[in-house]
């Protein structure tokens, strides 16, 4: 007899966004075992039935990547292989994303190779949030849900920051130009732009303000923030041309490294960052880190993947007068 | 020898850096780094344009880290249009369904409550108690009373089942864009199947067999012993061309609910004759170290074992160096130098000269069979 329920299975790299989102839902996460052997392989030990079900496995690209990414691989031929009836990815931050492209000799695109890996292993579905390039839903034979958080930061904006009328919206580079625009387009607000010349990985060495920001509240916009190198140096750059104060809005905050003692050191009052990267262990230590919660964008998808119903909510901001 | 590049992985330079010695070829140059959120960053220094490459990486270590790390290499040799790409992996990860992840004295982690998974045995400690959901506990009556133990046990008679990874790992290497594998003593020799490329497993045997012959005396008299049913066929097969004696140890399992308390039976005699283990994989070491006893017990003058994939992770060294084991003799698929510093019973035997062949006449287009016979 076919149950055809959402069965949530949580890897070890982020429990707790799972359990929330398992909550939103209404359900439990289902039971299963990863853990490692004595020589480091992965272990994965499904606890219950998902013969006929449709299964969604929680895995984010953070922490200990390449043992996610095997952990997450492996549950889904698992329950691949004991005759689930779709298996679903849901990776809310997108591992390896930042190689995407050949930019210079002999460079892997590792963004695909984990989409085909992603494929080969069994996935039919695939979920993720806010991926550095949307090209690499292209990446992918099988359908991918790429889901933004432009209303939970919206949402956030109107909230959380006084005055947000009289702020800017920065992006602290080109590439993020749409991304921003997009933003201060909904929220009918000024937009500049940050430019900076890079001259190895994660480090930056210029940046050149285009756009006005004296007298007013700068909100930078980005995707990742990593060794934060960039937005210290964006916010330094916005405040010596005159604006009140700075802060910044991330989607996926990655804060490798020394990443927190360069936010401390920085000149922004605060960095906003979604929980799609685990990151209260670090709270303790920078007062100025704020969570936005996306597990409800999630739990939304998954539920509307599972009743067969449009997601396209989701992508538009449900605009509420003022 | 033309057209053709090697490059070492970093899960075994030495190794590399023999087989490269071997073949009178420089390593090809690579940069393996890791970025600052752990993602593995993969610079290839050189050309690889219409070239025959050979990326020599072995599944030990930090095995997830070090299996991402060959997947990155084979698709960046690949889209940087190699002719062929071949992975050379002597100890092939995920080859074999490994004992429950096991705790100091042997009690299987799944059954240990929930606080004590930080005692768990290996160089870093993996905090897993986070992974077993609240919802599953469910008290085992047959432990003791006021024990704390979270089991995952059958609900609804549904069998649990630990999920085996081999046509997965077959099927990305496949994606990454592997041409060709080479490798050596696969746990199962059937694994060959799960691959739609071309797949070298070459034997163990031979090295084995020349070692015996060095090193022990007095060989022709000695007794060859499996240390479990499963590789009776592998012990037999040397015993046979040694023309030897053959002896079995066997695992007798006395309670389903208790499968980690088995009676040991020795088929066959030892009784004041010289014993050679003979197994494929050494990973924790219990089932050579068991076995060594009950040869101790059953009047065994000598205990050597030969092992191809010496893993020897968390207190395995420990445990052979307490154990009845005179000397154990192992490949070099897996980095031996810090075994072999921690015990003086660890005896190497180099597998370069096969693998450095076997890429030889792959190269060139001739046949590897040679590698199949017993060099006298």
């Amino acid at each position: 007899m076919s149950s055809n329920s959402i069965k949530i299975f949580a890897g070890n790299s982020h429990i707790e966004l799972a359990r929330l989102v398992a909550k939103r839902i209404g359900n439990e996460l289902s039971r299963v075992t990863v853990l490692k052997y004595s020589n480091k392989e992965t272990s994965v030990n499904i606890g219950e039935s998902v013969r006929d079900e449709d299964v969604f496995v929680i895995q984010s690209g953070c922490g200990e990547i390449n043992d996610n990414i095997m952990e997450l691989l492996i549950m889904i031929n698992a329950c691949k292989t004991a005759s689930a009836r779709r298996v679903t990815a849901v990776i809310p931050c997108f591992p390896y994303a930042r190689q995407d492209k050949k930019d210079k000799s002999r460079a892997p695109i590792s963004a695909k190779l984990i989409a085909n890996m992603i494929t080969v292993a069994g996935a039919d579905h695939v979920i993720t949030i806010d991926l550095h390039a949307s090209q690499i839903q292209g990446f992918f034979n099988v359908p991918v849900d790429n889901l933004y958080c432009e209303p939970a930061m919206l949402s956030y904006i109107k909230i959380h920051i006084p005055d947000w009328k009289n702020s800017i919206i920065v992006s602290p580079d080109a590439g993020g130009a749409k991304r921003a625009t997009s933003i201060a387009d909904r929220l009918n607000l000024d937009f500049a732009l940050i430019h900076k010349e890079r001259k190895k990985a994660n480090e930056v060495s210029r940046m050149v303000l285009v756009g006005d920001v004296n007298g007013k509240i700068a909100i930078l916009v980005d995707d990742m923030a990593d060794t934060c190198g960039t937005l210290k140096m964006a916010a330094e750059t916005l405040i010596d041309n005159g604006a009140i104060k700075v802060y910044a809005i991330v989607a996926h905050g990655i804060l490798s490294g020394g990443a927190i003692d360069v936010i401390n050191d920085s000149y922004l009052e605060k960095l906003v960052v979604t929980n799609t990267v685990p990151h209260d262990d670090k709270k303790h230590i920078c007062s100025k880190l704020d969570t936005i919660d996306i597990s409800s964008t999630l739990a939304e998808a998954i539920r509307r993947n599972h009743n067969g119903e449009s997601v396209s909510l989701l992508f538009h901001d449900d605009d509420t007068p003022e | 020898m033309h057209n053709i590049v090697l490059f070492g992985g970093s899960s075994h330079p030495d190794l590399a850096d023999k087989i490269a010695s071997r073949l009178g070829l420089p390593l090809g140059r690579v940069t393996l780094s890791k970025f600052s959120n752990k993602e593995t960053n993969v610079e290839i220094r050189e050309s690889v344009r219409e070239q025959d490459v050979y990326i020599i990486q072995s599944g030990c270590g930090h095995v997830n880290d070090n299996f991402m790390e060959l997947l990155i290499m084979i698709s960046a040799c690949k889209i940087a249009s190699a002719a062929k790409v071949t992975a050379v992996i002597p100890c092939f990860p995920y080859a074999r369904q490994p004992d429950a992840p096991f705790k100091k004295d042997g009690t299987p982690l799944s059954r240990l409550p929930r606080n004590a998974f930080k005692g768990y045995s290996s160089d870093t400690p993996y905090d897993c108690s986070a992974s077993v959901t609240p919802s599953s506990e469910i008290r085992d009556p047959m432990e003791d009373a006021g024990s704390n133990y979270a089991v995952i046990r059958s609900v609804g008679g549904y069998k649990q089942w630990i999920a085996r990874s081999g046509t997965l790992i077959a099927n990305l290497l496949m994606c990454a864009g592997a041409d060709h594998i080479m490798t050596m003593d696969l746990h199962d020799p059937q694994f060959q199947g799960f691959f739609d490329i071309p797949v070298d497993n070459l034997f163990g045997q031979p090295l084995m067999i020349k070692c015996i012959k060095q090193t022990i005396p007095n060989w022709e008299d000695a007794v060859i012993v499996s240390p479990d049913a499963g590789g009776a066929k592998r012990a037999t097969a040397i015993a046979e061309r040694l023309r030897m004696e053959f002896a079995l140890i066997h695992k007798e399992r006395r309670s389903q609910n208790k499968p980690h308390k088995t009676d040991l039976i020795l088929v066959g005699d030892v009784k004041d004759k010289i014993c050679i283990l003979v197994d494929d994989i050494a990973d924790t070491s219990f089932t050579i170290t068991k076995a060594a006893k009950i040869l101790h017990e059953n009047g065994a003058q000598k205990i050597y074992a030969i092992i191809t994939h010496a893993i020897l992770s968390g207190d395995a060294i420990q445990r052979i160096k307490e154990s009845n084991i005179d000397q154990i003799f192992v490949s070099d698929s897996v980095p031996q130098d810090e075994h072999l510093a921690q015990c003086s019973k660890v005896c190497v035997f180099n597998v370069a000269p096969l693998f450095a062949e076997a890429i030889r006449r792959t190269h060139n287009g001739e046949s590897v069979s040679a590698l199949f016979e017993v060099m006298d």
